[in-house]
């Protein structure tokens, strides 16, 4: 017999629970086991509603009941009658029916996002990302640390890293447990190494290259880059969570990372302070490392005149703040 | 050995204690002299039942049989012209500070320390002046020169009760005849608002190495006495109370009385001050970063004794150098500290010293690091550097940086200037220097000026830089 429509009982999560297929109209919904879909919901009356087709297509007519009949968000009054559109979600007392019909215009596919694949597929560049690290942190402590410190208090300083690394993957495999009943550790550990090394190897390196080319603005690219990595972190992480969801947490970000900057730079403007970074480049590097050529004592106090102009610029009175003392310009 | 140490602790800001025209309270905390937290049986930690009969100066004392015969004398001479000069809140009647002050001049003329009235004179909306006398007379005071660089200030009675009016005027010393070193000399005043008081010391020549001139008296100076007269046997002025060294005993700092001379004589008829007093303050200290960078950047640099780099290591004409290096048996990175700063710094307000120089030099040998770690703690040591923040006083710090070249020797080299928002004209400024010559050696130096023009912000820094060089390994 030809199916004219499938009515799916959703659980909480909205996967379908049961199933009706429906061979003619109409069909009656209820408690009562004469209903054509019989309901085991004490919020739902004995005879609850009815579908039927009309000219015009398959209508829902409830019948009189306490808790009413909700098609999407409108709530059906009991004696009229409303349409159902395509895919139409009912709300018959703590119950939600989904009633597709035959000859729907389905939603194009979405492509699956498999987890399983996703970790399959880098797993070696994990191994390779995991030893990476391991090596940066390992020179990054012998760089920090004089010869001959204690080893053990060593141990400790270079496995807080690696912990805190495992403490917020793990939270987020959580997340993804909650939303994909899966526990994706190696997925977002992918993850956070991947951007947590961007991040980590574009400042060192644009550090270097700013003491190399005595370009301190390279080190503030460094940061901004650093900052970028980060909110992409965030984003591929959210997005393993629920990928479908994937463009609204890139808003998201992105607002979060445009307020967030843009309070920081009208605060550091007010402060009188660099807007991107340091007062002055840190970084001193090898000699041969140095590709910029310094310039002769003369040129460069020569070239701190224009200094005056802002520096008397920002002590001028009138542009003062609350840290003034009222009545100072008597 | 032990004093060494002592004296390094003090920042170069609070080396020395201002005795006045700051709360008592929040000296409390930050004067070991105004409290006796000092060694039991010092002459700082006076016992309460003292302080209590101090307080009732009238009176005549038993124990006053104690004093010498010329302190007793001289303290019944000054007595009559010594006041006390308080800070009041313009809206109640709590003191702010307390200083003291003696009768320079007819009409009711007193002189005092500037940084006894700094609140007033930088804050009239917000604060008064008060005098009152050993014997009780009070009125108000009005601000009518000053000496921001010594540390001087006139003001006047506004209306002087005529219980002041035939007191007679403190005179000074001649100067052509100076004491002698070791001469008794009287220090006046009312250390910490509990009464009147006479201070025996000794006269002890000028500070040496000190950019502004000042005496040294050997004598227990208290917070409160700021701005007393110290006279000598005769009852002269020869200074007035305005310092004490925290870290030291009975050592303690007058102005020279020929500076109250000079401002008594430009100023005595001045009218009472009303509009602002930042243009003068700031023409006063332009006056003096003049003469400062003039005779700084004339003294050659001092020969420095390291094998590859000379370094701009001031002569100790007017600064103290003090010099530190860590353990030989040091695994990481071996240095050798040099800092020299002046002694003075001229007292702005509570947050502001200014008009001072300081250099200091730090030499490293990383031969047991090798080249990237020393790159690593040169870099560190480099961008730790406090330039400055934008304050109450200044503005934020601007910088100009790059690769600079002296004498042979490539440095990275950084150059901070803040402006006084202020006192107009005036900056400091603070010149970064680390060579980036070698793998595993370096130096790193720096210079700080405070209170100074642009241009002669700029002189110093050039002329700072270009006492680095490279030199040839013998």
């Amino acid at each position: 017999m030809e199916t004219l429509a499938l009515i799916e009982t959703l659980d909480r999560d909205g996967q379908p629970r049961q199933i009706l297929r429906v061979p003619q109209w109409p069909v009656r919904i209820g408690r009562a086991i004469d209903c054509d879909l019989v309901l085991d919901d004490p919020h739902v009356a004995a005879h609850h509603a009815t579908l039927e087709l009309h000219e015009d297509g398959v209508h829902v007519v409830p019948a009189p009941s306490l808790n009413g009949v909700r098609l999407g968000r409108a709530a059906i009054a009991p004696g009229s009658k409303a349409r159902l559109p395509d895919a139409a979600l009912l709300t018959l007392g703590a119950t939600t029916l989904r009633v597709r019909q035959a000859g729907e215009v389905l939603a194009p596919e979405q492509r699956f996002f498999d987890l399983h694949q996703y970790e399959r597929r880098h797993a070696v560049t994990l191994l390779v990302l995991v030893v990476l690290a391991a090596l940066w942190k390992g020179f990054d402590l012998w760089l920090t640390t004089a010869p001959g410190q204690q080893g053990s208090a060593l141990a400790w300083a270079y496995l807080g890293a690696p912990a805190g690394l495992v403490v917020w993957c793990a939270g987020w495999a959580i997340g993804s447990m909650l939303f994909q009943r899966r526990f994706a550790f190696w997925a977002h550990l992918y993850i956070a190494l991947t951007w947590l090394m961007i991040g980590v190897v574009a400042e060192a390196v644009t550090a270097q290259l700013a003491f190399a080319f005595s370009a301190p603005v390279l080190e503030k690219v460094g940061r901004i880059a650093f900052v970028g990595a980060m909110a992409m972190m965030m984003w591929r992480h959210m997005g393993l969570l629920l990928p479908l969801r994937r463009r609204a947490f890139a808003i998201a970000i992105g607002s979060a990372v445009a307020v967030g900057g843009g309070l920081l730079l009208v605060d550091r403007f007010v402060q009188q302070q660099p807007l991107v970074g340091d007062l002055y480049l840190g970084t001193i590097s090898l000699p041969g490392l140095r590709v910029a050529k310094p310039v002769s004592v003369d040129a460069f106090v020569k070239s701190a005149e224009p200094l005056e102009k802002t520096l008397s610029h920002w002590a001028k009175p009138g542009d003062e703040d609350e840290d003034d003392t009222p009545g100072d310009e008597d | 050995m032990l004093l060494n140490s002592l004296l390094r602790q003090p920042g170069r800001l609070l080396a020395a204690a201002l005795l006045g025209g700051v709360a008592l309270a929040a000296w409390a905390g930050a004067t070991p002299a105004a409290h006796p937290p000092v060694a039991p049986g010092s002459p700082l930690a006076k016992p309460p039942a003292d302080a209590a009969s101090a307080a009732g100066p009238d009176e005549e004392h038993d124990d006053s049989a104690n004093l010498s015969a010329s302190a007793r004398r001289i303290y019944d001479v000054g007595r009559p012209r010594l006041l006390q000069v308080r800070t009041l809140l313009r809206d109640q009647d709590s003191q702010a500070s307390v200083g003291s002050g003696s009768l320079v001049g007819p009409n009711g003329l007193i002189l005092t320390n500037y940084h006894v009235v700094s609140q007033v004179a930088l804050e009239p909306q917000r604060y008064r002046l008060n005098f009152q006398t050993v014997d009780g007379v009070s009125g108000a005071l009005q601000l009518i020169a000053f000496d921001v660089v010594h540390d001087l200030a006139l003001v006047r009675m506004a209306k002087p009760p005529a219980a002041v009016a035939n007191r007679g005027t403190f005179d000074f010393r001649p100067q052509a005849t100076p004491p002698a070193q070791g001469e008794r000399i009287f220090s006046l005043g009312n250390p910490l608002d509990i009464g009147f008081e006479v201070i025996e010391g000794t006269y002890n020549g000028l500070v040496e190495r000190s950019f502004l001139p000042q005496i040294l008296f050997s004598g227990a100076l208290n917070p409160g006495m700021s701005g007393g007269p110290v006279l000598d046997d005769k009852g002269r002025i020869v200074g007035v109370n305005v310092a004490t060294r925290r870290d030291g005993q009975n050592i303690s700092f007058l102005v020279p009385a020929e500076f109250a001379q000079a401002l008594i004589a430009r100023g005595a008829n001045a009218k009472p001050i009303t509009a602002s007093v930042e243009p003068e303050m700031a023409r006063q200290l332009l006056v003096h970063q003049q003469a400062l960078t003039t005779r700084f950047a004339a003294l050659p640099w001092r020969e420095t004794k390291h094998a590859h780099y000379s370094v701009p290591v001031p002569q100790e004409d007017f600064m103290r150098c003090w010099g530190s290096s860590n353990p030989a048996e040091s695994k990481g990175l071996s240095f050798e500290r040099s800092d020299c700063q002046m002694d003075t710094a001229i007292y702005i307000n509570e947050r502001l010293r200014t008009g001072d120089i300081a250099v200091r030099h730090e030499v490293y040998d990383g031969g047991k690091l090798g080249a990237l770690r020393f790159a690593q703690e040169a870099g560190m040591s480099f961008r730790n550097e406090n330039m400055g923040r934008r304050t109450h006083d200044l503005t934020a710090p601007k910088c100009q940086e790059d690769f600079v070249e002296s004498g042979g020797l490539p440095m990275r080299t950084v150059l901070c200037l803040q402006a006084y928002r202020r006192l107009p004209g005036l900056y400091d400024v603070a010149v970064l220097s680390q060579s980036v010559d070698a793998k595993a050696e370096g130096v790193q130096g720096r210079f700080d000026a405070r209170g100074v023009s642009f241009q002669n912000a700029l002189l110093l820094a050039r002329h700072y830089l270009q006492g680095f060089a490279w030199k040839r390994s013998p």
